[in-house]
């Protein structure tokens, strides 16, 4: 069973995501901020990491960056989830090593965990 | 028969007689001859006279002719003297004109070039030097070409072409620091002919300055709009999965609700901010008791306060506060700003104080919870925009980070002052102040 990594600070949210992704059938875990989702992903090694933007402290943006340069988990996909839609955003992000960029608000749940589908390993 | 002595006598008389006759008749001559004499001497006395006052009324005449010519010459000089200021002042006046052409070449804030009709750099101004780092001497009188030394120029250069292109208003980045609008304009002398160019150099830099931060501004207030919008989307998607049960529905419906809400209230935030930054913030100041604006918005936020058992506690003073000259709907706006954000970032069943009292000539209003906090290394950037202690957002708040914003600029609209006291994790206290009029 995959293992996915939320980092998204906003609550509801957060549980609609997860809620989601559970009922997908995969293991979950979650961090509401940059720091906790650097941290998290080295602790957990999960196989996927949904990663928001804009969050407390350090954003998506450096934890991309930062991710890229720890060699255990610089191969970890990413895919980033945000209300950030500017062009310049999407490229930095994908400059930074994200597999992805969706904009929340313009997919539903069940577009996201199918996009989510084509970054995980096949079991 | 008369005596010879008698005759003798009267002979000697008649002698006598005929003698002084004689005499006398001499004498009236030489009376005669005297007066004659006399008479001549008057006459020519008189004579004398007339021609002295003759002469003298010539003399009288060349005085006066004299004295008008003198006039004359007076008003001819004064004539002439006024010429002579007039041809001063016209040099003066035109001095002055050239004088004020130089004031306003030099003093215009707007950068200055002027190009000869034979593409040679004739003139620039302090403006212009500052935003090319030249110095007046180093280029006034190179050719065009020659120009492209300075490193500054070639943007410019590169527009103009050696044809010296017209143009109106064109973006061109010199440094990272300094944008300008060039316009090329030519020159034409008293008889149509072209007499050169002349290029004007108009810093912009704060205007694209302020342009980038509303693009910013707009990017931001997308994705703060989205992040509810994702949650209305997502929770209604979710309900309409018909496995899902009844409580699962209703507490999804109630944060849906929430998520509502919290659009509403940023939606009204960032309108009330672009109000705020266009001076749009309309303020209508009304004599108002405090004390009473400060109870209708406690009673506002109660119902919050409650559902977290927080526990609201009111001090007045004993004494009753003067009138203050206020906007009763914007004041409200502040403190149901700082009253929120005490009960959303206190901790259930927390305490609450809202305290007034006047001051000198001040009202001093304080809110002080036992909340969070704000962590030291953020307190410098609370009321900025968008601003969200990072310690909070794992608390179950939602802001938009807009009202401390708004409130600050409510509080200094009405000329008061506002700030805080903070201890992470021990709470916060937000104080500001109104003036009372004397």
């Amino acid at each position: 069973m995959a293992k996915i990594l939320v980092v998204e600070d906003d609550k509801f949210l957060r549980e609609l995501i997860l809620r989601k992704l559970k009922e997908e059938n995969y293991e979950t875990c979650f961090a509401v901020d940059g720091e906790e989702g650097l941290s998290k992903i080295q602790e957990e090694k999960p196989d996927l990491v949904l990663l928001d933007l804009i969050l407390p402290g350090m954003n998506g943006f450096d934890v991309l960056k930062k991710k890229q340069e720890i060699p255990e988990i610089a191969q970890i996909p990413v895919v980033v989830l945000s209300n950030l839609g500017q062009k310049e955003d999407v490229e930095r992000a994908l400059k930074y090593g994200a597999k992805d960029y969706l904009v929340k608000a313009h997919f539903t749940l069940d577009e996201i965990a199918a996009k989510i589908k084509k970054y995980l390993p096949q079991s | 028969m008369a005596s010879k002595d008698q005759i003798m006598e009267i002979e000697k008389m008649t002698k006598l007689i005929l003698e002084r006759d004689f005499a006398l008749k001499k004498l009236v001559e030489e009376a005669k001859l005297q007066k004659e004499e006399l008479e001549k001497t008057l006459k020519a006395l008189f004579r004398k006279d007339l021609a002295l006052s003759e002469v003298r009324e010539k003399k009288d005449q060349v005085l006066k002719q004299i004295k008008e010519k003198t006039e004359e010459l007076e008003t001819v000089r004064s004539a002439l003297i006024n010429m002579l200021e007039d041809a001063e002042e016209a040099r003066k006046k035109a001095e002055e004109e050239k004088e004020k052409t130089l004031v306003i070449i030099t003093n215009l804030t707007d950068g200055l070039l002027v190009f000869s009709k034979n593409n040679f750099l004739s003139l620039i101004n302090p403006q212009a030097e500052i935003y090319l780092e030249v110095k007046k001497e180093e280029v006034t009188g190179l050719f065009f070409k020659d120009l492209y030394l300075f490193p500054r120029f070639r943007p410019i250069l590169d527009l103009l072409g050696e044809k010296m292109r017209t143009f109106f208003r064109k973006e061109v980045k010199i440094a990272e620091d300094l944008i300008v609008e060039v316009s090329s304009i030519l020159l034409f002398g008293a008889k149509r002919e072209r007499a050169g160019s002349l290029v004007i150099l108009h810093d912009i830099t704060r205007e694209k300055m302020i342009e980038q931060m509303k693009t910013e501004f707009v990017s931001i207030a997308a994705h703060q709009l989205r992040t509810p919008l994702s949650a209305m989307k997502w929770s209604l998607e979710f309900l309409k999965d018909p496995k899902i049960s009844f409580e699962e529905k209703r507490s999804t419906l109630e944060q849906l609700y929430g998520s509502t809400e919290r659009m509403i209230k940023l939606v009204n935030d960032l309108l009330n901010v672009s109000r705020i930054e266009e001076g749009r913030f309309i303020y209508q100041f009304k004599e108002e008791d405090i004390m009473e604006v400060v109870k209708d918005v406690v009673e506002q936020v109660r119902p919050n306060a409650q559902k977290k058992g927080i526990k609201l506690i009111v001090k007045f003073p004993y004494v009753k506060i003067p009138l203050v000259k206020i906007d009763r709907e914007k004041l409200s706006m502040a403190l149901n700003n700082l009253l929120s954000n005490a009960i959303n970032y206190s901790f259930p069943k927390g305490r609450i104080w809202i305290n007034i009292e006047e001051k000198e000539k001040e009202v001093l209003v304080s809110v002080k919870d036992e909340g969070a906090g704000i962590p030291k290394h953020q307190q410098a950037r609370v009321f900025t925009k968008f601003f969200r202690g990072t310690n909070v957002i794992k608390m179950e708040t939602e802001g938009s980070g807009l009202g401390l914003y708004i409130t600050k600029s409510i509080i200094e609209a009405h000329k008061g002052r506002i700030w805080f006291e903070s201890e992470e994790g021990r709470g916060t206290t937000f104080y500001f102040t109104l003036p009372l009029e004397r």
